[in-house]
């Protein structure tokens, strides 16, 4: 039998990365001048927690894709496990930016476009997980979730744009088409944890992969001893 | 029979189907009409509340539920009289399927909203706004047109899971937020400020792009939706 995979050195390597980020977000990189202070250090780890949430979702978009086409319940898996951890980390985001909200402009939260846009993604793949658990045949779920997955992904864009329409609020804009509007030691620091997220993210999983194999295969197991 | 011909026999097969129990069509404009009963209640806090800036609001809620309750009628009546397994058993496209039953549901939703914006106008809103019908009926038809695509590709889905008419509503929802978002704004800039199309200009190419995106995901989807 095939040993389990944990990826211990992913896991290490992203720590290591999420480590070093932080810590030279707080010595490297200047303390914002504005009225954030202090507080503008969560973004070391709220910006890259985004961008690792909208990679998850890109990754379960390409994975239902190639499902669709091929059949193949390996993409499906791996689809499933992608919205999964992009939920996980879209509630993060929320959580970080509400803190960040708190401390910077006293609020909890604030109807702005991006967290308004992460709040609607969290029900959007809250969905697809009610989606998945009531239909019980193997392939039928598969397909619906990859065809939910693929119309999903095309509208978190779509409602980040839509809430542009909405009254402005408060975030900041830090990267633009005209450059990151940050100085060296800051991009630093956050490409550093960026990477880390990003690791981490991959870790994460290829072990959720493995394990969601090993219920696929205990699963058979039973059926074929006739539980 | 070309896929034009197939088109409209779908189509004709649903709205003859409709028109002889109107159970949908009943059901859908009394709803209508008693949401809009029930919203006067309920933002009417004050004598003589301007509720103008909340009419936009008020009416797409109003469409959205409507349509919600229609979808699932008119895929329940096709699942239980075992209507779609003849309609799958037939030479016919399936996209052309999928555009058949989403321009039914498309008109089931525009007599809905022919009944219900007149009873609205005489409810809600104080002003003449016969000068701006003409925007305010492009922006109904665009978003019509999403809401109904989207709608019929979901409601394909749902009817074929356990739970049935329960997870529509969770699935379709979210993803018509920006439908939402973009059509009540426009409503509303109609209703209380006498917007015409530059001011809308924005808002409209959105909504256009919207149909447009998510109609070709339907299409391109839609076959494994429905399934063998």
């Amino acid at each position: 039998m095939k040993k389990l995979v944990i990826a211990p050195a992913l896991f290490a390597e992203a720590g290591i990365c999420l480590i070093a980020g932080l810590l030279l977000g707080f010595w490297l990189a200047p303390v914002d001048a504005s009225s954030m202070g202090y507080s503008q250090k969560i973004f070391y780890y709220h910006a890259p927690i985004a961008e690792t949430a909208l990679v998850a979702f890109g990754v379960s978009f390409v994975a239902a894709i190639a499902y669709l086409r091929s059949g193949d319940l390996k993409w499906d898996r791996l689809s499933y496990v992608s919205v999964r951890l992009g939920l996980l980390f879209s509630i993060l985001v929320m959580l970080t930016g509400m803190i960040w909200g708190k401390a910077a402009w006293g609020t909890w939260w604030d109807w702005e476009p991006r967290l308004t846009t992460f709040l609607l993604v969290c029900f959007l793949y809250a969905a697809y997980w009610v989606l998945r658990s009531v239909v019980d045949e193997e392939q039928r779920r598969a397909t619906y979730a990859a065809v939910f997955a693929i119309i999903a992904f095309i509208d978190v864009p779509v409602t980040f744009f839509a809430t542009r329409f909405l009254p402005a609020g408060m975030h900041p804009t830090v990267i633009t088409t005209g450059g990151t509007g940050m100085p060296g030691s800051m991009f630093v620091s956050f490409f550093i944890s960026m990477v880390g997220m990003t690791l981490l993210l991959a870790a994460l999983t290829r072990r959720d992969l493995a394990i969601e194999k090993l219920k696929d295969r205990v699963a058979d197991l039973k059926t074929t001893i006739g539980g | 029979m070309s896929g034009w011909a197939q088109f409209r026999a779908i189509l004709r097969k649903d709205l003859i189907r409709e028109l002889r129990t109107r159970d949908m069509l009943v059901s859908m404009i009394l709803f209508v009409l008693l949401a809009m009963v029930i919203f006067h209640y309920a933002f009417t806090v004050k004598e003589n509340a301007d509720l103008t800036y909340f009419t936009g609001g008020m009416l797409w809620v109003t469409f959205i539920f409507a349509m919600l309750l229609g979808l699932n009628r008119s895929f329940a009546q096709e699942k239980d009289e075992r209507c779609l397994d003849g309609l799958l058993l037939c030479p016919v496209d399936r996209v052309t399927i999928f555009f058949a039953k989403s321009a039914g549901n498309l008109i089931f939703l525009l007599i809905i909203q022919a009944v219900a914006v007149p009873v609205f106008t005489l409810f809600f809103i104080e002003h003449n706004y016969a000068g701006d019908l003409l925007p305010f009926l492009v922006v109904l038809l665009l978003a019509d047109v999403g809401i109904c695509a989207l709608g019929t590709l979901l409601a394909t889905i749902s009817m074929n899971t356990r739970s049935r008419d329960l997870l529509l509503p969770i699935l379709l929802l979210p993803l018509i937020v920006p439908v939402l978002i973009a059509a009540t704004g426009a409503t509303t800039l109609i209703f209380a400020e006498g917007a015409g199309f530059a001011d809308l200009a924005a808002r409209l190419l959105f909504l256009l792009g919207f149909d447009a995106v998510f109609l070709v995901a339907a299409w391109g989807t839609y076959d494994f939706a429905i399934g063998e």
